[in-house]
């Protein structure tokens, strides 16, 4: 779940159009694109994830997110049978949920954040990732006439089942558009895309709907943004533990 | 004009205020409906009776959660149970609907929380509630502030609901405290299984077989089996002991408290926590067996009756959970409570008549300090299989009394699939100390978000027996009736 809602981040949401007359470099862009994936102080969404087997048959469940920054997240489950779970994000070693059933806090560990979320083909390793530029090396490797290529190796100390991610970046704006990642094996694992973008207020642009594809089984995760708020003021206390557990 | 106004404010008012309340409150809940069979016909109360249905119960839970304003919030958490069994055993009673399809209520929670108030730092919550303490699942043994709800053992994270008054202090942000009183003692509610701790074994005859030995010393014991060895079993009519409850006065004195700081100290989570209070479990403390006139001049009829009492304790505890990289990321908890019991003397009597013809005490609960843990490890493999193993010394329901502390071992491997619509969960633990087990495979069906069908078995393994007739503590822990019967169970959940 901490994957889904880093993803979240990092691809629906985009800062204001800027165009740039010169042409950046692979880092450059990578920065702009980090930057547009986190461009606001805080954001409030409510969200709904659709996974969808090959065999036509799907689920969904809802819940809305919460974050701060580009580390902090509050994760509230409005449905299904995880009904009343939480999860808060103090940052990618530090994560705890809160567990109805037992009326308790409990801290994730770093491990178990790996599993997927409820048969999704989001994992963690696709979506602690909030910032690109930390821990992978870019190179340009395209571009047409909408978007720019880059093929991003992972750095030495970087921690990663993928041994290549390509992203699709618009030139315009330096949204993440597309994100392909590719097993040690050479092989085509993933594929993530970003459409639907509506426009909010301060020429703010953001995707309202993302696919995630399994390349070899053809099994989907579709990911609706219902609302989407940004820049409210959320006090730092609203991604604590105490805020997790208060009231339950 | 004017009166007309009036009227359609006095009537449109409440509309309003209505919209503005329910904009406050969430309401969720769940219906359950639990359908049990017990796959074995000895472990029970009446040897042969068995392979019947031991529930047929349907629970439907409502959690109210009211925020009428900032950093004030109410629950109200309650569940209406219908048993599923006629309760009516004479014709007239067949007309009350409460007797041919009884039902209770349970009121889990209801209190009231205030975040930062007085003081910014500061969070109280007041009323009905349960605590859960410590970092390990289940046998945590510096969870003790609530007594535990066992009248479903399937159930087993349920708690007795009591009034509490809860403070939380949170003055760094790595640092927290909290101190909770709770003025009356409630003990642990038992399995229905639990009177058979006393029950006395009889043959097909009606015969006296066996009784249940008391904690007394092994010469004493030999004693007392002497006593009953020279009579004969099938002219001896035992009742059943009555137990009766020594509980503790209201005073202040019998109150509870805690106190628990928990730091984070980067990977590591660490609690200190400070208990007084009582053992939630009962503990032996006397026993009276009296011959009493029978009807029949050549049978002698003998009642029993006992006492238990919770002991009094104070609790020093330490949990923490730990993850780190150089651990492989494996997930680590673990659990200290160093116990300081008051001391329980228990003590036997036997009369014939007004004539005392046994006595004898010992010393049940030592006051020395004793300790009980819980190690934890928990891993995931791959998105489909993780695994909780854990190391337990001292039972939730086990004292430094005659029976003592076993030590366990608990796997649970979990595995799911299908998109997490089918989950595999075999939990199994094992008694190191007498090597009996108990078992919990679990299959659960999530055909669409919210509804959840499980099917599953609860199995004991072990000796109904003890060992030693006459040694209190050589009962086995998942042998013994009193842990219950096998059942194989399907279940129906559905959550809104």
């Amino acid at each position: 779940m901490i994957r889904i809602t880093a993803a979240l981040i990092a691809v629906l949401t985009a800062a204001p159009a800027r165009a740039e007359p010169a042409k950046p470099s692979a880092a450059e862009i990578l920065d702009r694109m980090d930057a547009a994936n986190n461009a606001f102080t805080d954001q409030t969404m409510e969200i709904a994830l659709t996974v969808q087997d090959v065999d036509g048959s799907k689920k969904t469940y809802e819940f809305t997110l919460l974050q701060k920054g580009d580390t902090k997240r509050l994760i509230h489950f409005t449905s299904g049978e995880i009904k009343g779970m939480a999860t808060l994000v103090e940052d990618r070693n530090s994560v705890y949920v809160y567990l109805p059933g037992f009326k308790k806090v409990r801290r994730v560990t770093a491990n178990t954040m790996s599993q997927g979320f409820a048969g999704s083909d989001l994992s963690n390793d696709d979506m602690a990732i909030t910032r690109w530029g930390r821990g992978w090396e870019p190179r340009l490797d395209r571009e047409d006439e909408t978007s720019v290529w880059l093929v991003l190796t992972p750095k030495a100390d970087e921690k990663s089942e993928y041994a290549k991610v390509v992203h699709r970046v618009d030139k315009v704006r330096f949204q993440q558009m597309e994100t392909h990642y590719y097993n040690r094996s050479g092989e085509l694992v993933k594929k993530l895309e970003a459409t639907e973008p509506k426009e909010f207020a301060g020429g703010v642009r953001r995707n309202m709907h993302i696919v995630v594809t399994d390349a070899r089984t053809g099994h989907r995760t579709v990911l609706d943004t219902k609302s989407f708020k940004f820049n409210q003021g959320l006090e730092d206390d609203l991604f604590t533990v105490r805020q997790l557990q208060w009231g339950k | 004009m004017s009166a007309r106004i009036l009227l359609a404010a006095a009537l449109l008012a409440p509309a309003a205020a209505r919209a503005d309340w329910t904009e406050h409150l969430a309401l969720s809940g769940f219906a359950q409906s639990d359908l049990r069979f017990d796959v074995e016909d000895y472990r029970g109360p009446v040897a042969g009776k068995g392979y019947a249905f031991s529930a047929n119960r349907t629970d439907v839970g409502l959690l109210l959660q009211m925020e009428p304003a900032a950093g004030l919030s109410a629950i109200v958490d309650g569940r209406l149970r219908y048993r599923g069994f006629v309760e009516a055993d004479r014709l007239v009673q067949t007309t009350e609907r409460d007797l041919v399809d009884p039902f209770s209520m349970q009121l889990d929670r209801a209190f009231l929380a205030v975040k930062g108030k007085p003081w910014k730092w500061l969070d109280l919550r007041i009323g009905r509630m349960v605590q859960t303490w410590g970092t390990a699942d289940m046998f945590s043994p510096v969870d003790i502030l609530s007594a535990r709800d066992l009248s479903d053992p399937l159930d087993y994270t349920r708690k007795v609901p009591n009034q509490m008054i809860q403070a939380d202090a949170y003055p760094a942000s790595w640092l927290s405290l909290s101190a909770v009183f709770i003025p009356v003692f409630k003990p642990s509610q038992l399995p229905p299984s639990a009177g058979l701790a006393f029950a006395m074994e009889r043959d097909p005859r009606g015969c006296l077989a066996a009784a249940p030995a008391p904690p007394l010393g092994r010469a004493d014991a030999q004693r007392l089996a002497a006593l009953f060895a020279s009579t004969d079993p099938c002219a001896l009519d035992f009742e059943d002991p009555q137990v009766r409850l020594v509980l503790p006065d209201n005073g202040i004195a019998d109150a509870q408290a805690a106190l628990r700081a928990k730091l984070k100290l980067g990977d590591l989570d660490l609690g200190l926590t400070y208990y007084y209070g009582r053992f939630s479990f009962p503990v032996a403390y006397t026993a009276v067996a009296k011959t009493a006139p029978s009807d029949d001049p050549a049978r002698t009829r003998v009642q029993y009756v006992a006492e238990v009492v919770y002991p009094r304790m104070q609790v020093a505890g330490l949990d923490f959970s730990y993850s780190a990289e150089w651990l492989w990321d494996v997930g680590v908890t673990g659990e200290v409570a160093a116990i300081f019991p008051e001391e329980v003397d228990f003590a036997l009597r036997a009369y014939v008549g007004d004539q005392k013809v046994f006595g004898a005490t010992s010393v049940n609960v030592p006051s020395t300090p004793f300790l009980k843990a819980t190690l934890g490890l928990e891993y995931t493999f791959a998105s489909w299989l993780a695994a909780n193993a854990m190391y337990v010394h001292g039972f939730f329901d086990e004292f430094a009394d005659a029976y003592g502390l076993h030590d366990y071992v608990l796997v649970v491997p979990r595995m799911s699939f299908l998109d997490d619509s089918l989950k595999l969960q075999i939990s199994a633990i094992l008694d190191l100390t007498d090597l009996s087990k108990q078992e919990n495979p679990e299959l659960v069906w999530v055909p669409v978000p919210g509804a959840e069908l499980s099917a599953g078995g609860w199995w004991f393994a072990g000796s109904t027996r003890p060992k030693d007739p006459i040694d209190y503590g050589s009962r086995e822990k998942f042998g013994q009736k009193a842990a219950g019967r096998s059942v194989a169970y399907l279940r129906a959940k559905v959550t809104w």
